[in-house]
């Protein structure tokens, strides 16, 4: 069932937040700005598969604010394609979630 | 070769000033700290140095993305200081400062750098317990928890390498630096102690492809299971991220809490390790979740049995 996560105008350009995990799950997903754009993904570092990436709320993106990090090992993402380019989980790529943006600017998750 | 411990790691980093919330907020206390990075000790003055990964005066980087630059030995006296140096002279580049240290790197390129320990000598009571059978260990009137009990890091515990090679590993440090292993998990590595120490290991090898070279984890001692839980406890209410127990691990049988952090490696928070001396014949089994722990627990909130009290409302 579609969920309503936040509305567009409360993610600033650079931010990245989590999400849950909602009934039912164990995972979080988080969400990041990056050029206007957003990009979604679940919580769960593939190096191991299932393991929770952010050092602290929210901390998900490097100091640069351009790359998504995974604080176990210091992996580190593509923002855009959830590839990985560094690090422990070389040559995997992060599951993405599926959102949605509302004309109403509110961001759904769809699945 | 009697190496001591480790006193300090150092890491260039990405981000000085995450680092120093999270390392302050783990319970270490900031020495001479800066934008540009400083020290960060336990109550015995071993400690996490942290500077910007572009630090000129940072050792070289490992050849991967990994933030650890430098592991810090504390060593008994400057005579073995000087015997290592001599030692670890006769294959590699060694580097003997004007301060008496050492420095080289081991055959993976890790930076290590040996000292005449600065640690301090501590003296102040590990967790008591009562029990049946055995004289109380905290007398009469006195409580075991409260709160607010301080729950700080107190010693550096030990540092986990990923590295490539567990065999090469092996070698250098038990035949170069006179390290003993203390028990072995096939297939990811040994647990390895320094001759100074009795702690169950101070350092220990995870086999992982070249890619990964580098610090999986470090920890800190605290002064037992239930300052484990308490600092743990705050650690997760303070926002920090989880990554595995709080448990027990069987060899070492150190309690365990892991969380992730912004130095790119897990941070440790660890209580009541074994300690051993040369007549302990090494252990082996198989990694695997049956021998990594004797037991496992996850954090929940508070929570209480019962329903709300009369006239009141649920909570949820």
């Amino acid at each position: 069932m579609p969920r309503t996560l936040c509305r567009f105008d409360e993610l600033r350009e650079g931010e990245a937040r989590g999400f849950g995990p909602f009934e039912g799950a164990r995972t979080k997903l988080f969400v990041v700005r990056k050029d206007g754009n957003l990009y979604a993904y679940w919580d769960a570092c593939p190096h191991y598969g299932n393991t929770p990436m952010a050092w602290r709320t929210d901390a998900y993106l490097n100091a640069a604010g351009n790359r998504i990090v995974c604080a176990s090992h210091g992996s580190e993402f593509e923002i855009e394609t959830g590839r990985c380019v560094h690090g422990a989980a070389l040559g995997k790529e992060l599951t993405p979630a599926t959102i949605e943006l509302t004309s109403s600017g509110e961001v759904i998750l769809k699945s | 070769m009697n190496i001591v411990g480790p006193d300090a790691l150092v890491f260039g980093v990405d981000d000085v000033g995450a680092c120093t919330k999270y390392l302050t907020d783990y319970g270490l206390g900031p020495v001479g700290v800066d934008a540009n990075g400083g020290r960060f000790e336990a109550l015995d003055g071993t400690a996490i140095v942290v500077r910007r990964r572009d630090d000129p005066s940072l050792p070289a980087p490992l050849d991967t993305n990994n933030m650890l630059r430098q592991t810090v030995y504390g060593v008994a006296d400057q005579a073995t200081v000087n015997a290592i140096g001599d030692e670890l002279a006769r294959d590699r580049q060694v580097k003997r400062l004007p301060d008496g240290a050492v420095e080289a790197a081991d055959d993976d390129g890790f930076g290590l750098r040996f000292q005449v320990t600065v640690r301090r000598k501590l003296d102040m009571p590990g967790e008591r317990i009562n029990a049946p059978g055995s004289q109380p260990q905290r007398g009469i009137n006195q409580i075991g928890v409260w709160q607010e009990m301080p729950a700080k890091p107190r010693m550096l515990s030990h540092v986990v390498y990923f590295v490539p090679d567990l065999s090469a590993g092996e070698a250098f440090y038990t035949n170069r630096l006179g390290f003993k292993i203390t028990d072995r998990l096939v297939n990811a590595g040994p647990f390895l102690r320094p001759a100074g120490a009795r702690d169950h290991h101070t350092l220990f090898f995870i086999q992982t492809p070249p890619y990964m070279k580098g610090c999986e984890h470090f920890a800190f001692h605290l002064g037992g299971p239930t300052e484990l839980m308490l600092a743990g406890t705050r650690f997760v209410k303070a926002g920090y991220q989880s990554f595995w127990g709080p448990g027990r691990h069987k060899f070492g049988s150190n309690w365990f809490w892991y969380f992730n952090s912004p130095l790119g490696c897990h941070v440790e928070y660890d209580a009541d390790m074994d300690v051993h001396d040369d007549e302990w014949e090494p252990r082996a089994a198989p990694n695997s979740a049956e021998a990594a722990q004797a037991f496992l627990f996850e954090y929940r909130e508070k929570w209480i049995p019962g329903g709300p009290p009369p006239g009141g409302k649920a909570e949820h």
